[in-house]
């Protein structure tokens, strides 16, 4: 047993901190906020050049086929930025699926300028009466002469506004398992984007109106896919949670210094009982995310069994408990924490905007029930009696 | 990262041996394992196991443990665990708690003499903490122990101590200096529990033994003029906070442990087959949410443990960690504890012999998350430990107390 990071992921952990500070230091991120894309182009090269943008990719892509854990100490680092900008959407999430569903040609074809940061893909799969999972998909797909046809809204995608590529998902017929998934060039005739003002970061409303996608290009449509698509969520999962663990663990740091610094009545506010409750059960929030969440990104990396029980476990304590912290810090901070410039509410929009992606809280607390309710202790694998999970 | 320990074939070899001895000799009872019939076994057992070195695996062998590393300490741990026991198996926090101060704390020649019979198993010990002038305030208890030629003579009361079957010797930290500063005025002792002058009274708490499994009585404990050789005051004259930092570290859940998250299997086990209106409750989406609560906090209190175990373990500087654990446990337990009720109703009340098929856990359960709240500091402490040790509010953290010699 060592729950510590390995030597090399230290140093992989002290580098993209190191980057973060020089690239994006917060006052920069504040900044970025107001601006229409919301990120860096810049910063999102220099992180490319580095290879943060392969690490989910094999070599033979162009990618460092990095464990997942590697991973997830970078987008942690990248959550305490909070950086913005569609590196888990497209060097993760995109990456992911593209290895799950595409054939050998589109593989070639798109993952190397995934790697290279050339070409950004995002992931639309959620529509106006709103589900998560796939389970949800209205959209259907018209296969006509030599193209694939779509017209409808997918609605709070997140980072499209900045893809090159959305990976969108439709209904190729009326069985559950009938989803496939059609690569869409955003610069495609009918297609519209917008991103959707409120307290979101990077969602987006895309409207397709008559899209036509050439070539016999439709990823998936079978139940093996859909098994696919499903394995690409479980390894994209934990890195999301990892991103939102990070996030959480700058609002505790702010918290804590501020109880250290701010003075009322004459004495530190640290020194008040309720503050302390707060920064306490925020730092509950923050250990419970990090540490299911390491557990799964163990699991999946050591071949565990039990894996989607774990991350499931991860996503609905992650989600909750970033939106937690962020509460916490604010009743740290009173007033100062809502000016825009200090920074925290940065954090507090993330953990709203992010508690929905890939599920929220009660669609993976639902999944859980599902695998633990009629969970058989003497079927575990390991002959554990029920410590399979 | 590793949530897993690693098993040598060394350990493996060793878990065959572990294993069969266990068969042999972990005692078969009926009933209450803490009423007067099996509590005996229990300790017959115990005495076994430390005649092996098992009681305390990873306690030196001079001072009567095992000396075995900490691999082979935590297979014992886990084969023992089958059994939903640990060690030592019955009610001795006194012996683990007393004995890693000691072993801190110690002079040579009170480690010989006070360790082996502690460590082998041969004697029981409690822990005299709380007064009922000094419960959370534990530094302010107003028993005093006055020097006299070669004795100490101590005089006080203590609360919520001990078990139901007595106990050879007791510990406690007395007022050395009545005028002296806070924390530097108190002296730590080993008392024989036979001692002339002390008087046990058993208290009457909800959650009391026989109602449920392995569930003891408390006591009051008085101690009217006690004499105490010099020789059994621990860590030196007015210096009795330090050592108590010791077993308030330990108490305080620093020392994790790997276990199974056995309050969901149980809450589950005893919702299977059970119907609500002639539906299966297992089938009703609000229970399984009631299920997955459980399930969730369940898990992140393991995780906790594991946590701290893997870095007590190993030697990295603790900080806020074991009160977290501790403090997270406590409220989990009460939370699971309402969850538990919203998921099987009243049959989570009932020890009935008709109608309880949790084996007398759940309605024990019921009382034990309560009163449970409050031993090892309560759960507003360990918020106020884990605030000084992240350093809220002050210049400089708290430090962790020492549990390792």
């Amino acid at each position: 047993m060592d729950l510590s990071l390995t030597e090399t992921q230290q140093l992989l952990k002290s580098g993209v901190e190191d980057f973060i500070a020089r690239e994006s230091p917060r006052e920069a991120i504040v900044e970025l906020a107001r601006t229409e894309t919301g990120y860096s182009a810049d910063t999102w090269k220099k992180a490319a050049e580095i290879g943060w943008l392969g690490m989910a990719i094999p070599e033979n892509y162009g990618g460092s086929g990095s464990s997942l854990t590697d991973l997830a100490v970078v987008y942690e680092a990248l959550g305490y930025g909070p950086v913005p900008g569609p590196y888990f959407s497209s060097g993760v999430l995109s990456a992911h699926v593209l290895l799950a569903l595409g054939d050998e040609p589109q593989r070639s074809e798109y993952l190397p300028r995934i790697a290279s940061g050339e070409a950004i893909f995002a992931l639309a799969i959620t529509e106006p009466d709103w589900a998560w999972g796939v389970d949800g998909v209205q959209m259907h797909v018209h296969r006509g002469g030599n193209s694939y046809t779509i017209t409808g809204t997918k609605l709070f995608v997140y980072d499209a506004l900045t893809a090159d590529y959305l990976i969108t998902a439709v209904r190729t017929g009326d069985n559950p398992t009938d989803i496939g998934f059609l690569i869409v060039d955003t610069k495609a005739p009918g297609v519209s984007i917008r991103r959707i003002e409120g307290f979101f970061t990077s969602e987006c409303e895309v409207t397709f109106d008559n899209v036509k996608v050439p070539g016999d290009v439709l990823l998936g449509g079978s139940a093996a896919a859909l098994s696919g698509f499903e394995n690409a969520l479980r390894h994209s999962t934990p890195i999301l949670c990892a991103y939102k663990v990070g996030g959480a663990q700058a609002v505790y740091d702010m918290s804590v210094e501020y109880s250290r610094e701010r003075v009322q009545f004459g004495q530190l506010i640290g020194r008040f009982q309720h503050v302390q409750n707060h920064i306490v059960q925020l730092v509950n929030h923050l250990d419970s995310a990090r540490w299911t969440t390491y557990e799964a990104l163990w699991k999946i990396d050591d071949r565990k069994p039990d894996q989607d029980i774990s991350v499931h476990l991860a996503k609905a304590v992650t989600s909750e408990g970033f939106i937690q912290a962020t509460n916490y810090a604010h009743e740290v901070h009173a007033g100062v924490g809502v000016m825009r410039e200090y920074g925290l509410s940065l954090f507090t929009q993330l953990s709203r905007s992010l508690y929905h992606s890939l599920g929220d809280p009660k669609y993976h607390r639902r999944k859980l029930a599902d695998l633990v309710a009629d969970y058989d202790p003497s079927l575990a694998s390991d002959g554990s009696n029920g410590t399979g999970y | 990262m590793d949530f897993e320990p690693a098993y040598t074939p060394d350990q493996e070899a060793f878990r065959k041996e572990v294993r069969s001895w266990l068969a042999e000799h972990v005692p078969v009872v009926e009933g209450n394992p803490d009423s007067d019939e099996n509590y005996p076994k229990y300790r017959e057992f115990g005495r076994q196991l430390g005649g092996r070195g098992w009681l305390r695996p990873t306690a030196p062998v001079e001072y009567g443990g095992g000396g075995l590393t900490v691999d082979n300490a935590i297979v014992i741990g886990e084969e023992i665990d089958v059994y939903d026991l640990g060690l030592p198996p019955y009610y001795d926090t006194g012996g683990t708690l007393g004995g890693a101060s000691i072993l801190v704390w110690g002079t040579d020649e009170q480690k010989l003499r006070m360790l082996p019979p502690i460590f082998k198993g041969e004697v029981v010990t409690w822990q005299l903490l709380t007064g009922p002038e000094a419960g959370s305030d534990l530094a302010g208890t107003q028993t005093e122990a006055v020097q006299d030629g070669d004795d100490y003579v101590i005089n006080g009361q203590k609360i919520y101590v001990g078990g139901s079957h007595g106990a050879d010797y007791l510990w406690t930290i007395t007022r050395t200096d009545p005028k002296g500063k806070r924390h530097e005025n108190l002296s730590w002792f080993l008392i024989p529990a036979d001692s002339l002058g002390i008087t046990i009274n058993p208290m009457e708490l909800m959650g009391d033994g026989g109602e449920g499994v392995g569930r003891s009585y408390k006591n009051t404990i008085f101690f009217d003029d006690v004499r105490v050789p010099a020789s059994n005051l621990v860590g030196g004259v007015n210096n009795g906070w330090k050592v108590a930092t010791t077993h308030l570290e330990l108490e305080h859940g620093s020392g994790g442990r790997i276990g199974r998250n056995r309050w969901f299997d149980r809450a589950r086990q005893r919702a299977m087959g059970l119907k609500k209106a002639g539906h299966p409750i297992l089938e009703d989406s609000d229970v399984r949410d009631r299920l997955v609560d459980v399930f969730v906090s369940t898990e992140i209190a393991r995780l906790f443990d594991l946590r701290n175990f893997w870095m007590n373990r190993s030697h990295i500087e603790m900080t806020y960690e074991g009160p977290q654990a501790s403090y997270f446990r406590k409220m989990a337990h009460l939370a699971t504890a309402q969850s538990i009720m919203e998921l099987v109703g009243p049959y989570a009340l009932t020890n009935d012999t008709r109608w309880d098929t949790s084996g007398r856990q759940l309605d024990a359960f019921m009382k034990s998350s309560i009163v449970d709240l409050h031993p090892g500091a309560t759960a507003d402490i360990q918020k106020v430990i884990m605030a000084r040790r992240i350093g809220i509010g002050r210049q400089v953290k708290e430090k962790a107390g020492k549990t390792v010699e």
